[in-house]
């Protein structure tokens, strides 16, 4: 995959890691996908240090929904604030397929965050946004 | 989902549970949604449905809830997708009380069609021969006012407990009234638990 704005994606990457090194980023991305996507080590250090614009192991736009998701567990993991995994979450997802694709997604949250209230249950909906769009 | 459901309706008994399974297993297995509980402090449920109309979809309910409340939330959620409001990429949500709804509209069409299949006027075979039978009038005009309900509940619950307390169980099962109490008892629990459904009742 093609990513449109790999300085941002790359900011978008380190926030929502919050300083966790970025072997831990792979094994967690690993982990939460169950192994859907399986960024190697190499990708995803270039990735976030904003140095490729070609996203090994992101061949569809699946995968950039999945690592979406996954992306902004982790920053709920971190203790991040619901403005801050959002903001970021919507960085990385327009980042790899564009605005109009990620608008779609996006807007199933911007509709759905109000009515969510808290950092938990957030949580809770990107787990199992993460589960539907895992492959079957 | 519904606007009305409470955490009043407890204990539950194991038949309750049992009903709760067997809807559960109605949903994954012919409505294409799984089911799972989790802490939700900010919502009830909410159901996420895939980037596909045939995808499966994620049902989250509140570990808190109930089993009278889940089989509601159960049967609201077959009604949403019955009526296909379960639309690729986008979340239905059961918000908490005093949240504001912008779905509400929504939610209240499902309902209508979850009145009908409670009360045994629509729904497909195979869900109906889950649900109780329809009650006799008289319990379903108990079930319209809370007090009245309240008290209806108390009293099966009563009887359950007597029930137990019984030595020969095998004598009063051989009886007809007792599995008429019991899905009255079912039917209380989930009524009180989600009191819309009592709504019904009043124009019968």
């Amino acid at each position: 995959m093609r990513i449109r704005d790999p300085e941002r994606v790359s900011a978008a990457i380190r926030s929502l890691g919050r300083g966790r090194s970025l072997d831990a980023l792979v094994d967690r991305l690993y982990d939460l996908t169950e192994g859907a996507v399986s960024l190697d080590r190499a990708t995803l250090h270039r990735i976030a240090r904003g140095r490729t614009r070609v996203a090994r192991a992101i061949d569809t736009p699946e995968d950039c929904v999945r690592l979406y998701f996954a992306l902004m567990i982790l920053g709920c993991d971190q203790d991040l604030d619901i403005a801050t995994v959002v903001e970021e979450g919507r960085a990385v997802l327009a980042g790899f397929i564009g605005e109009p694709l990620a608008t779609l997604i996006f807007a199933d949250l911007e509709r759905t965050l109000p009515k969510l209230g808290d950092v938990r249950t957030l949580r809770e909906y990107l787990e199992e946004g993460l589960r539907v769009w895992l492959p079957k | 989902m519904a606007t009305e459901v409470t955490l009043a309706a407890r204990p539950d008994s194991a038949t309750l549970h049992l009903l709760e399974e067997r809807l559960r297993e109605y949903l994954e297995d012919r409505v294409g949604v799984r089911t799972r509980a989790a802490d939700l402090r900010g919502a009830r449920a909410f159901l996420v449905s895939g980037a596909r109309p045939d995808d499966p979809k994620g049902l989250v309910v509140d570990r808190a809830s109930s089993h009278a409340e889940r089989v509601y939330l159960y049967l609201h959620v077959a009604a949403h997708v019955a009526l296909r409001h379960d639309v690729p990429v986008m979340t239905i949500v059961e918000p908490r009380p005093g949240t504001p709804d912008p779905d509400a509209e929504l939610h209240e069409r499902a309902e209508s069609v979850v009145r009908q299949v409670w009360w045994g006027r629509a729904g497909e075979r195979e869900l109906r021969a889950l649900l109780p039978r329809p009650l006799a009038r008289p319990l379903r005009l108990a079930l319209r006012l809370p007090l009245t309900r309240g008290l209806l509940r108390l009293a099966l619950l009563g009887l359950r407990r007597a029930y137990y307390g019984v030595g020969p169980r095998a004598v009063l099962d051989r009886i007809g009234l007792t599995r008429a109490f019991r899905e009255a008892l079912w039917v209380t629990s989930v009524v009180c638990a989600a009191p819309q459904l009592a709504r019904e009742a009043r124009r019968t």
